[in-house]
């Protein structure tokens, strides 16, 4: 269960403050995999930022119960002068999981080849993705916190990582952010949405979907 | 119980990490670690030599300058390689169980390690090369290992926050600690120097450092205008003061 209580935050860049959720309170329930939408620059990433515990709230507070994973983002977590490899190797000793275990599972998984033992700064893009989409299914979280990262690879890996995935719902959680309806729809039943500092609820993903398209009309 | 424990684990895993960059891509990697410290004792002696019949304690040339540079290295290497530790480390701040302060304990534990086992070859080297056995006092060592990276320690939590806020003070840091290694003691002894001189550079809290560590070595030296109750009432405030900034800027940390 992931709980926000009264949770406010604002983010100030170059002098202009802009609110992205202002005195929200909500609770998330074990068992329910939820897609979050809202528009370019809403703050979502913010937000998954702060349900992981990176960014803290101006006020109000988070509970979390359950192991959450850091946010899977393009941009990756990994440290560019440390090879892939080395890299997993960190993941799997800060979460305390078998290191050698992990470091095979990645190798398999990710199919990096050579470039696994090479520094991530000379990585692709591509790359990047599959590496941290290897390395955050080798590692067990209750919840997996997902930011546009699903669709990586071509048509063989995408199938093989969704299928991981998957499997992996079966009792894992996900909080998804995607821009993608259909990725929405193939993975979670219910929805939230961000708009002007107010987190809306929806029981059903569809209900979200649709509220955010009539959002979107509004401009 | 369970936070402590996540805590170690992370500072391990940091400090494996950083283990494997310390020194880059650099061909030689650690080597680097001992030639640096050796190529300045070196060179120091051959000058002072040239200039000097004996140092101003002892016999020993390079000892003399070994015990001054090894334990102003405490401070001199900590400070420079805390400075960058949080913005070297940022992308790794994104899993939530690191936190900043663990990438600055993960170096400081690296580097301190780092400089004991240096100075350690470094003092073996030339106890060797002597005729005369060297005496040492471990407590005076330890003591100023000490003290001397805790002054590191409290200026390097402040520089992690300042040099983003204030890329200014960046510049303007790096122009006023350049003279350090000149004031501190290495190649002097403050004890000699005429009165004015003297009370102007025991001001400098790394003089007292280096004093402690010579006391390590050399028994007959008194440090005359030695003050260990100035030397930590800087390095608490100074720790005092970074843990202040460090704890209040997470945001500016964490890259918000």
């Amino acid at each position: 269960m992931i709980r926000l209580e009264r949770a406010t935050k604002l983010v100030r860049m170059k002098g202009v403050s802009k609110v992205i959720i202002n005195d929200v309170s909500f609770v998330i329930p074990r068992g329910r995999s939820i897609g979050l939408l809202g528009r370019n620059g809403a703050g979502k990433s913010t937000l998954l930022q702060i349900i992981a515990g990176t960014l803290s709230l101006d006020s109000g507070k988070v509970i979390r119960e359950g192991k959450i994973s850091w946010p899977l983002g393009f941009q990756g977590s990994f440290q560019g002068n440390l090879s892939g490899e080395q890299n997993v190797r960190f993941v799997a000793r800060i979460y305390g999981v078998d290191t050698e275990e992990l470091v095979d599972y990645v190798a398999d998984f990710a199919e990096l080849g050579a470039f696994y033992k090479a520094p991530v700064r000379t990585y692709s893009s591509g790359m990047k993705a599959r590496l941290a989409f290897g390395v955050s299914m080798g590692v067990k979280f209750d919840y997996y916190l997902v930011d546009e990262i699903t669709a990586v690879g071509d048509t063989n890996f995408k199938r093989k990582s969704q299928h991981v995935f998957k499997e992996r719902l079966t009792d894992s959680d996900v909080i998804m952010v995607s821009h993608s309806a259909t990725t929405l729809r193939d993975y979670c039943e219910t929805g939230m949405v961000l708009e002007e500092g107010k987190l809306a609820y929806y029981d059903n993903i569809e209900d979200a979907i649709a509220v955010h398209e009539r959002n979107m009309k509004r401009q | 119980m369970y936070y402590f424990l996540v805590h170690l684990r992370v500072l391990s895993a940091l400090v494996i990490r950083e283990t494997s960059t310390r020194f880059g891509t650099n061909p030689g990697g650690y080597i680097w670690a001992f030639l640096d410290p050796l190529a300045h004792i070196a060179f120091l002696s051959v000058i002072f030599m040239a200039i000097a019949h004996a140092p101003a304690l002892g016999t020993s040339f390079p000892l003399f300058f070994a015990t001054g540079y090894i334990g102003f290295q405490f401070y001199q290497g900590m400070a420079g390689y805390l400075n960058g530790a949080v913005a070297s480390n940022r992308s790794l701040l994104s899993y939530p169980n690191v936190a900043p302060i663990d990438t600055i304990l993960a170096r400081y534990i690296l580097q301190f390690g780092t400089t004991a086992v240096v100075g350690f070859c470094v003092f073996a080297l030339i106890g060797l090369s002597l005729r005369s056995s060297i005496t040492i006092q471990w407590p005076f060592l330890i003591e100023a290992a000490f003290a001397g990276s805790l002054l590191a320690l409290g200026s390097g939590l402040a520089n992690n926050v300042l040099f983003i806020k204030y890329p200014l003070y960046e510049k303007f840091y790096g122009i006023v600690t350049r003279p350090l290694f000149m004031v501190s003691g290495i190649f002097f002894l403050p004890d000699a120097l005429p009165h004015p001189a003297r009370e102007v550079v025991l001001l400098n809290p790394l003089v007292h450092v280096v004093m402690l560590f010579r006391q390590g070595f050399y028994p007959e030296y008194r440090a005359i205008g030695f003050d260990a109750g100035y030397l930590y009432s800087v390095a608490f405030s100074l720790l005092f003061g970074g843990l202040l900034i460090f704890t209040s800027s997470r945001s500016i940390l964490r890259g918000r």
